[in-house]
């Protein structure tokens, strides 16, 4: 186990740049989940932690070592891909001790450990079959047993659960954050879906365009998150947002007005932001057309408009309104975000 | 592939087959019956499709107006050689070109490929004269060298270039996380999963090794050192006329090899080119 410090990670190919300036702390032992869009570059970021990509500025360090121009073997990490890359041509056993094998380790080792990593993951019956033998989840787990064998001080994952079908996601994501709170290795996670992001990690770093857009704890990201990107990519369904102006009489949007708390400084370009599950249905409040209505069993998802925007509740009770009907909304003032239309960034 | 044809239909596509089957199987039915037939049955009108009088001495003949046997060891031993020296040279530049990077890397393969345009008979000339320079006249390392190094060698390392490319770039990450260095890279993870590839390159340079003709009549020059081909030439009579009968034995069992190659790999040989994506 080791801590991981990024300083000032910068990378360009050719003469476009991917990441800009990137700084990230990684405490010993803790899970972090790099988290963004297609193309914010997560991915690069995670490759050259694990020395797959070469650094164009800045530092990484892993514990007290600067590892910017060491080889991925010298570096004590072990890496879980996304697609597996298991080695066809070797059973499961051999997969999982080929990294000790050719680091010198005895048979009597290898075969200790591997039988120690497959007891953890549930893969003892399957140590003599060859990867094209195995399910899409024995895979993964096969994958994760290799980078565990070797008891390195990080683990790095490229989102390792994106070929899988959603109900083995849910069983996977489970199963890794187990084996991190079994092994307590300090863990990067790539990934682009913000469930997995909030459901495992002990921080996440959301990216965009190269950029660490905020660094935080699950909830603090989604109750406090930093700006508009934030806001939007941090929950499912994601955040309403209603672009206007602040007015001492509340919020002026297209074709609506909405409640303020008391005490905020007029602005003319602001946008506000509240939660699905931060809207109530009242007798009064923000009248809301109704366009959609899904009723999920343990709530009711309701697509609305407001004036000329449309707005998503989640409600725990069972609505009965019909498409066209007028209900009444209540934002809960708590729980209100309220950003800068210019920037992006917070202004409550 | 399931099909649906009527019965009548597949009466139809199976006499077809069996009508275009006719000029490829014809001359190996001829070369089989007409090596156990006298020689004067050969040429008989019209024709034995089933020999009147079968002599199996021809085969025996075969042995005792050429040092057969010798002349056999001779192609296969080359022809094993040849497949080993090309495997080797072909998957090591092969996986160079696909997965290393180096500045003009395409060019220089272009300029390799473009090796395939020019023909035997054009290099012969200046090869002879460079093989007669280093003291190799009549031996066989000419015919070692030349394809391991020349036409077939570059037709092989195109494949293997063509399979390496299609070889998942995390299988070789993985591998460098593992510990493992270039060379170790492609010993251990990409030439054991290059099989397919690897066996049609064998097959078609063991072939193409042991039908070699051209070489070896320029470079050798004594009975005990000739290949089959060449040797399948030297059964005449005193008056230099052909003595089919001896000549077809010999042919048979030259193609003996041949054949059981492709029954044997005609699979992987399929796979292989599948893999490489040569196959129509």
């Amino acid at each position: 186990m080791a801590p991981v410090t990024l300083k000032s990670i910068t990378k360009s190919y050719g003469t476009t740049p991917v990441l800009h300036g990137i700084d990230i702390d990684i405490a010993d032992g803790e899970f972090v989940v790099l988290v963004g869009p297609s193309g914010c570059g997560k991915s690069t970021l995670l490759r050259m932690i694990a020395g797959l990509e070469t650094i164009t500025g800045g530092d990484i360090s892993i514990g007290s070592r600067v590892v910017n121009d060491l080889e991925p073997k010298d570096r004590d990490i072990a890496m879980v891909f996304q697609n597996y890359a298991l080695y066809p041509h070797m059973t499961v056993a051999a997969n999982m001790g080929f990294s000790l094998e050719h680091r010198g380790a005895s048979k009597a080792e290898i075969s200790e450990r591997v039988n120690w990593a497959a007891d953890i993951l549930g893969l003892r019956p399957l140590l003599d079959r060859y990867p094209r033998q195995l399910s899409g989840g024995q895979r993964q787990r096969v994958a994760m047993g290799r980078a565990i064998v070797r008891n390195p001080q990080v683990f790095l994952f490229d989102e390792p659960l994106s070929n899988l079908d959603a109900k083995l996601r849910v069983v996977m994501r489970g199963e890794i954050k187990g084996l991190h709170q079994r092994l307590g290795v300090t863990t990067v996670y790539v990934t682009h879906d913000q469930v997995e992001a909030m459901t495992m990690a002990d921080k996440i770093v959301v990216m965009n365009g190269g950029r660490v857009e905020q660094v935080g704890a699950p909830l603090d990201l989604y109750d406090r998150p930093a700006n508009l990107f934030v806001a939007g990519f941090i929950g499912s369904p994601a955040m309403n947002t209603l672009g206007g102006r602040i007015t001492p009489d509340g919020f002026v949007a297209a074709g609506a007005t909405l409640p303020l708390p008391p005490g905020l400084t007029p602005a003319a370009n602001a946008v506000y932001g509240i939660r699905p599950e931060h809207l109530s249905l009242a007798d009064t409040g923000i009248p809301a057309i109704v366009k959609l209505v899904e009723p999920m069993g343990s709530e009711t998802q309701v697509t609305m408009t407001v004036g000329e925007h449309t707005v998503i509740g989640v409600f725990r009770e069972r609505l009965k309104a019909k498409p066209g009907e007028t209900v009444h909304l209540r934002p809960d003032l708590e729980a209100l975000h309220l950003f800068d239309a210019a920037t992006g960034g917070r202004l409550n | 592939m399931k099909t649906d044809l009527s019965p009548r239909m597949k009466v139809a596509l199976y006499g077809l087959m069996c009508v275009l089957l006719i000029p490829f199987v014809f001359p190996t039915w001829w070369m089989l019956t007409s090596s156990v037939k006298p020689i004067s049955d050969i040429f008989a009108f019209p024709p034995d499709l089933w020999p009147r009088r079968f002599d199996f001495t021809t085969y025996a003949r075969v042995f005792e107006l050429q040092p057969f046997a010798r002349q056999y060891w001779n192609s296969a031993y080359i022809a094993a050689l040849v497949t080993i020296g090309t495997m080797i040279v072909s998957s090591m530049a092969g996986y160079a070109f696909a997965r290393i990077k180096f500045p003009f890397s395409n060019a220089i393969f272009m300029i390799v490929l473009l090796g395939l345009l020019i023909p035997s008979e054009v290099t012969i000339v200046p090869l002879f004269q460079m093989f007669l320079k280093w003291g190799m006249i009549n031996t066989h390392w000419p015919l070692i060298l030349v394809p391991i190094f020349g036409a077939p060698s570059v037709f092989a390392t195109f494949v293997m270039r063509q399979f390496f490319i299609a070889l998942p770039g995390e299988l070789e990450e993985a591998a460098r996380v593992d510990g493992l260095g270039r060379f170790k890279i492609f010993w251990l993870i990409a030439l054991p999963l290059a099989k397919p590839a690897l066996g049609a390159v064998a097959i078609f340079t063991f072939l193409h090794s042991w039908n070699l003709y051209l070489e070896p009549i320029v470079f050798l020059s004594s009975t005990q050192m000739f290949t089959l081909p060449q040797a399948l030439t030297q059964f005449t009579d005193a008056y230099g006329g052909a003595m089919w009968n001896i000549q077809l034995a010999a042919a048979t069992m030259t193609a003996i090899p041949v054949l059981l190659v492709f029954i044997v790999a005609q699979k992987q040989f399929v796979e292989g080119l599948a893999h490489t994506g040569l196959k129509g």
